[in-house]
């Protein structure tokens, strides 16, 4: 019941409504919508209202440093016309500020919040933007494609050696862990003192990866 | 949240005192706190406290290869782990414009199936021992173990399994395992009986249950809920048959449906799922043996993998509800960004303050199994 005469005389009305407004069918069940942030309520509202599309299946945000822009996507389903509706919008990074869709869809709440604690977008209007799962973080949106986890690592945390009672007895056999410097991910600061691994001296010539 | 930084209500009306249940307690399968405000036994209001399991996977996937991020996504729910890994894939696949060979897809179809089964399992058993019926949950277990050993002869990993990649699945079923599903999935169906007997015409657990939790269709809906909890609602919606991926379209099963919306409803949609499961299980196993050839359609180099730029929105029923990814990839190696909805978002956050307010404190447990929560997926 989904395909066909009913979804194009709605998409007729939405386009008529609406003004700049992008219409692309990925699929006969998935649709992509680009519109601009201050047309996003009113496309929503129009969904809901008058198209029967009541389901918030999710918010997501995607951060593009490049663009100094933020992307909102709004996944929207409809239980009768059984299609999916991707309204994707764009908001400036700087400051992050934009309009909550709460009272059109209640479950944007969560959504909202996650965003605002993950990526650091204030949605005005939403009922809760405290802490959720980041309850004692105080640093930088993490979320956010400037935040580096290595560089967080290792600004916070000291490095510790690891040298468990297993891994002396397996030195002491000539064995080891061996990790080749390029291969090590968490690259600590310039200008650090070397970390004596037990398994750094004799142990990683001839031990690991070969 | 760490204790220290709890901050109790200043100066409470002195008929009201605080409870915080969590984050160990039996009304969920997980790492999930629940703060009261109550009246005597009456609760005024409940927050949920999540972040318990927040491991960040949603950022360590940017960081990985896309083949490396199969590895994470199982953990991302625990008890229902396949659903995770069959939606990656997808999302994936779709990207890449990649078909799926018709054996690879029933393989996939077999394991959500087996693992929607091995979830409702545990699920009853969790449910009844909220209401301090303990015999279910080893029952339960224990034939959901039967399920994992299943699992466990296919690729290696009772809980994760990391057997799809995208384009298939890793490896065939090995001799003889269709023939152990078969007997698996019958012995699975004489316990049915004995599950009724035990719990579901039990008068203890009957009476506790209803009229729990009542969530009426339009609150569904304004919910966002989805899964088994929609459907004991009314509305026989499920993403398999109305937004259909894989070969669900080719198989024949029942949406079961409940009228009543309270936890009662919901445990008997989980016991009616099963035997609908069973019934998939069954003519995948029948086709499987009619259908040869490939697995796995050709990937490219797996570690050099430039997935091509786009986005994609793939969502698939896990036995809890709706679970979709929305996949950026900007045609590099690793995703730009991934973003997981699981169901429990809505579940164990909104719906379930909403629902527990007025409830008495010992069914607050079990409001919180009805809706079969899974925290790690709030948490990510």
């Amino acid at each position: 019941m989904a395909e066909g005469k009913e979804l194009s005389t709605w998409l007729d009305n939405l386009l008529t409504e609406l003004e700049g407004i992008e219409i692309r069918r990925k699929s006969s069940r998935r649709l992509r919508v680009d519109v601009a942030a201050d047309a996003l309520p009113a496309l929503l509202e129009l969904l809901r209202g008058r198209a029967s599309y009541v389901h918030l299946s999710a918010i997501s945000c995607v951060d593009w440093p490049q663009d100094r822009q933020f992307e909102l996507v709004y996944h929207v389903w409809s239980y009768e016309m059984q299609s999916l509706v991707s309204a994707h919008t764009r908001i400036a990074r700087e400051p992050g500020l934009y309009i909550s869709v709460y009272d059109i869809y209640p479950p944007a709440a969560f959504f909202e919040r996650d965003i605002h604690e993950m990526f650091g977008i204030f949605f005005e209007g939403s009922p809760d933007m405290s802490k959720f799962i980041l309850t004692e973080w105080d640093g930088p949106p993490p979320m956010r494609k400037d935040f580096d986890s290595e560089a967080w690592v290792n600004e916070h945390f000291d490095w510790q050696d690891y040298n468990p009672v297993w891994l002396q007895e397996l030195v002491a056999q000539g064995g080891g862990i061996a990790i080749r410097p390029d291969e090590q991910r968490f690259s600590r600061k310039a200008g650090d003192e070397p970390i004596e691994h037990a398994a750094s001296g004799s142990a990683s010539g001839n031990g690991g990866r070969q | 949240m760490r204790p220290e930084n709890y901050e109790a209500q200043r100066q409470p009306p002195s008929h009201e005192y605080e409870l915080n249940i969590g984050p160990n307690h039996p009304g969920i399968e997980g790492n999930y706190a629940f703060k009261l405000r109550l009246h005597g036994d009456r609760v005024i209001e409940g927050r949920a406290d999540a972040g318990y399991l927040h491991r960040g996977f949603e950022k360590l996937m940017e960081g990985r290869l896309w083949i490396q991020n199969l590895a994470i996504t199982p953990r991302i729910c625990v008890p229902d782990p396949v659903p995770m890994e069959v939606s990656y894939c997808l999302a994936v696949e779709d990207l890449c414009g990649l078909e799926v060979p018709k054996r690879a897809q029933y393989l996939r179809v077999l394991q959500l199936e087996l693992s929607r089964l091995a979830s409702h399992l545990f699920t009853f058993g969790g449910h009844a021992a909220t209401t301090g019926m303990y015999s279910p949950s080893f029952w339960g277990v224990a034939d959901r173990d039967l399920i994992l050993d299943l699992f466990e002869e296919l690729c290696g990993g009772r809980v994760y399994h990391i057997y799809n990649i995208p384009g298939g699945v890793r490896r065939d079923a090995p001799a003889g395992w269709i023939e152990r599903v078969s007997d698996t999935v019958d012995y699975l169906e004489t316990r049915l009986p004995d599950y009724d007997n035990l719990l579901f015409k039990n008068q203890v657990f009957v009476k506790r249950a209803r009229d729990i939790g009542i969530i009426s269709q339009e609150q569904a809906l304004d919910w966002a809920v989805t899964g088994p909890n929609l459907r004991a609602t009314g509305l026989a919606f499920d993403v398999r048959r109305d937004d259909p991926y894989l070969v669900y379209d080719e198989l024949d099963f029942d949406i079961p449906t409940e009228h009543a919306g309270d936890a009662w409803a919901r445990a008997l949609v989980r016991r009616k799922e099963l035997f609908e499961s069973i019934k998939i299980v069954r003519q995948v196993l029948a086709k499987l043996t009619d259908i040869h050839g490939p697995i796995r359609c050709p990937i490219p180099n797996p570690l050099a993998w430039n997935v091509p730029a786009g986005s994609t929105f793939t969502r698939v029923e896990s036995s809890k509800g709706e679970l979709s990814w929305y996949v950026v990839s900007n045609g590099g190696e690793r995703p730009y960004r991934t973003h997981v909805r699981g169901p429990s978002q809505m579940h164990a956050v909104q719906v379930l303050e909403r629902l527990a307010v007025g409830a008495r404190i010992e069914d607050v447990a079990q409001i919180m199994f009805s809706l079969d929560a899974c925290p790690p997926e709030v948490d990510r």
